[in-house]
């Protein structure tokens, strides 16, 4: 294992980015933060930045004006990092499938620039918050 | 103004019309062509008047139809003005924003998605679709088949990255300093872009951008029999998840006449009430974290899990309920539940209690929020906002109380209203709004009928139809057009926030930047329920981050709590 997958795996810090979500996915991993699900005693920490992050946690289908903004988003991150597909939505786009400004779902975009991105998905209309942390738990698992 | 009088006084502009229609439920709509659109709209806005609601465009087989909808609340009368355009080719009406600021971004919305030109508009820039959406192609039109864009199609690798220049963007004078929030940053979990012009400390101009959010919600639902949209417009919003399919199944329901058992409303008005203390929860939450009381953001959303698994007990999921459908609703509460129900919630009052009073005594909270962000009562008007926002702002409206629904008009509780219209009395209406759904929970959980929760539907007959719910934002309004298929050709949905957010404008400008934080935060901003529709810009001259915004705000509140003395003062004192 080199010391870079270590170090990520020890206290891996997260970064939020909603592209389109219904904001459900997303309160529910802000919802991860608060005293019942309490992530941040594993050393799972929601950061500012995606300079700082080793994960990236991506709710939403991917609109058209996000997808720009997500592929710079991954741009800027240091690599190693973990890209979670959180929801139906980001996972496969769910129910909006086939929408005149839906260009997702987030592997197709983050695949057309980096094809060997770790990419994990935790499915749910929203996962509930034990489904995030035991996806994720599982992801750093088998890295 | 009773119904006959408001009756009497639309018939004043007769002779502009070519037609008054009167449908069951007290909805009235006003025929007229194009060019007399103004008019009517200028007497209905300021002489009868009347409150804006939303207005919708249709792609209809001759012509195009803007109908612009506007609410009576005296009697919970839907006034609407249907305005036809006759010519095809090159669609254009005049615009009614210079009197109703509160109509700008549908307008530019409805020019997006179906090319309609709106004369004398003052700001006509791209507001709903992508900055690189092909120019002439209108998503909305009969023709366009909305999955595969001619000549774009989704092809998105060979596009430009964010330097591209946005063409919705405002070109400002590189000498006036810009603060830039967004589209990402880490509190607020949706993305949206605020252009701040500062003088010094002071906001001098607010700009937005949206549509990272905007998924085509309307093409999709017009794909989707009558009994599959609840569930996708469940997915509009994943906090007002009750509201906005109850609005769409009400609008159903008063098109095919139907009635939902008595149950049904219980269970309605239940679910739909728990939704809205949970929001008010999550809230307060935000905005003890926006001004720097993480203990308030911890405990306001620990309180609110009990009546998230309340929820998930009676629907099955935490959000996204999908509960309701076209005749009554998906799932019963179970009667051994009823006592849980008036258990958790009689003990969240305690917790709510305690809140409130720290709100009303805590000084610092008074110097950081009294004041702050003051939405006038004439902006509110004029920006036609609802909800919590308006009721702060000394506006008496409420749907509930207006056009009751479900269960509303047989129970006792009070409409909530501030007359400073500042963040404070934002804060004050929420907490004590909770209180009042904490009141209608516990009656219908009491009384709650035996009986089916169902009834059959046959078929939905050709017409129209609006269904307005009072979400914990405001006012959700549908409305459903139908040709007798099982489909809806026309499907419009405004949430509350659609209307809510532009009065950035009236309430952030002459503020200081360490405020802007709480301002914009406290019309309790919903961008997935806007767009149903933070990388920093790199070519704005200053960049400013949200994180740094966020430190200001609570530097203020460091400072204050300095001044008077209570820097080690810690909300277990209180």
């Amino acid at each position: 294992m080199s010391w870079k997958i270590w170090s990520l795996k020890k206290s891996p810090w997260v970064f939020h980015v909603n592209t389109g979500a219904c904001n459900n996915c997303d309160i529910e991993i802000v919802n991860l933060l608060t005293p019942k699900f309490d992530v941040e005693r594993f050393g799972i920490k929601l950061v500012g930045s995606p300079r700082h992050a080793d994960a990236l946690l991506v709710t939403g289908v991917v609109t058209a004006q996000a997808a720009p903004r997500l592929r710079e988003i991954y741009r800027q991150t240091p690599k190693p990092c973990v890209v979670f597909c959180i929801g139906a939505c980001a996972c496969h786009t769910g129910i909006f499938r086939g929408g005149y400004h839906v260009v997702g779902p987030v592997d197709k975009i983050i695949k057309e620039i980096d094809p060997n991105a770790i990419i994990a998905y935790v499915p749910g209309c929203p996962p509930k918050p034990e489904a995030m942390i035991s996806g994720v738990v599982k992801a750093l698992s088998v890295l | 103004m009773n119904q006959e009088e408001l009756n009497n006084k639309l018939a004043e502009i007769k002779d502009k019309l070519i037609g008054i229609e009167q449908k069951p439920n007290n909805r009235i709509y006003l025929l007229c062509e194009a060019e007399n659109n103004y008019a009517v709209n200028k007497f209905l806005f300021e002489d009868v008047p009347l409150r804006f609601v939303i207005a919708t465009g249709i792609d209809s087989d001759d012509c195009f139809e803007v109908l612009y909808h506007y609410a009576y609340d005296q009697t919970g009368c839907m006034v609407t003005v249907k305005a036809f355009i006759r010519d095809r080719e090159k669609p254009a009406i005049e615009s009614i924003t210079p009197f109703l600021p509160g109509a700008g971004w549908i307008e530019r919305e409805i020019h997006d998605i179906l090319g309609i030109d709106f004369n004398n508009h003052p700001d006509m820039r791209r507001l709903i679709l992508a900055d690189d959406w092909p120019e002439g192609v209108y998503p909305l039109r009969k023709q366009c088949d909305g999955i595969k864009v001619a000549g774009w199609g989704g092809e998105t690798s060979a596009r430009p990255t964010v330097q591209s220049q946005s063409p919705a963007r405002r070109t400002v004078p590189l000498s006036k300093p810009i603060v830039a929030v967004g589209p990402f940053h880490p509190l607020q979990e949706e993305m949206e872009f605020f252009q701040l012009t500062v003088d010094g400390e002071i906001v001098t101009d607010i700009d937005m951008r949206i549509s990272y959010n905007h998924r085509g919600i309307e093409k999709i639902s017009e794909s989707l029999q009558f009994d599959q949209v609840p569930f996708l417009v469940s997915r509009v919003c994943g906090i007002c998840s009750a509201s906005h399919p109850l609005a769409y199944v009400q609008a159903v329901e008063e098109l095919a006449g139907v009635k939902p058992p008595e149950r049904a409303l219980y269970v309605r008005t239940i679910v739909n009430e728990l939704e809205r203390i949970h929001s008010h929860m999550l809230w307060f939450g935000l905005a003890g974290h926006f001004i720097g009381y993480d203990t308030v953001f911890m405990w306001a959303w620990k309180y609110r899990e009990p009546v998230l698994d309340l929820l998930e007990e009676i629907t099955g999921n935490r959000n996204n309920y999908g509960n309701v459908k076209v005749g009554g609703c998906r799932e019963d509460i179970p009667d051994e539940l009823r006592a849980r129900i008036i258990r958790d919630i009689d003990e969240l009052e305690k917790k709510v209690d305690m809140l409130v009073k720290v709100v009303f005594d805590d000084p610092v909270i008074h110097a950081r929020v009294k004041g702050v962000g003051i939405l006038t009562r004439e902006d509110a008007i004029r920006y036609a906002v609802t909800g919590p926002t308006a009721r702060a702002s000394g506006i008496d409206i409420d749907v509930r109380r207006d056009e009751p629904y479900a269960l509303y008009g047989e129970l006792d509780w009070n409409v909530i209203t501030r007359p400073e219209g500042d963040v404070f009395a934002k804060v004050v209406v929420r907490l004590l709004e909770v209180l009042e759904s904490i009141k209608i929970i516990r009656q219908a959980a009491r009384k709650l009928p035996a009986g089916p929760i169902t009834t059959e539907v046959k078929e939905i007959p050709p017409g129209e139809s609006c269904g307005r719910v009072e979400a914990p934002r405001g006012e959700t309004f549908h409305y459903i057009r139908s040709d007798g298929g099982n489909r809806p050709v026309r499907h419009k949905i405004r949430a509350p926030s659609y209307v809510n957010v532009p009065s950035f404008r009236a309430s952030c400008i002459g503020e200081h930047i360490a405020d802007v934080t709480i301002t914009l935060a406290a019309v309790d901003p919903c961008y997935s329920c806007t767009e149903r529709l933070a990388v920093v810009d790199r070519h704005n001259s200053v960049i400013h981050n949200y994180e740094a915004l966020l430190k200001l705000s609570r530097e203020r509140t460091a400072q204050i709590k300095k001044d008077f003395g209570l820097s080690g003062l810690k909300m277990e004192d209180l």
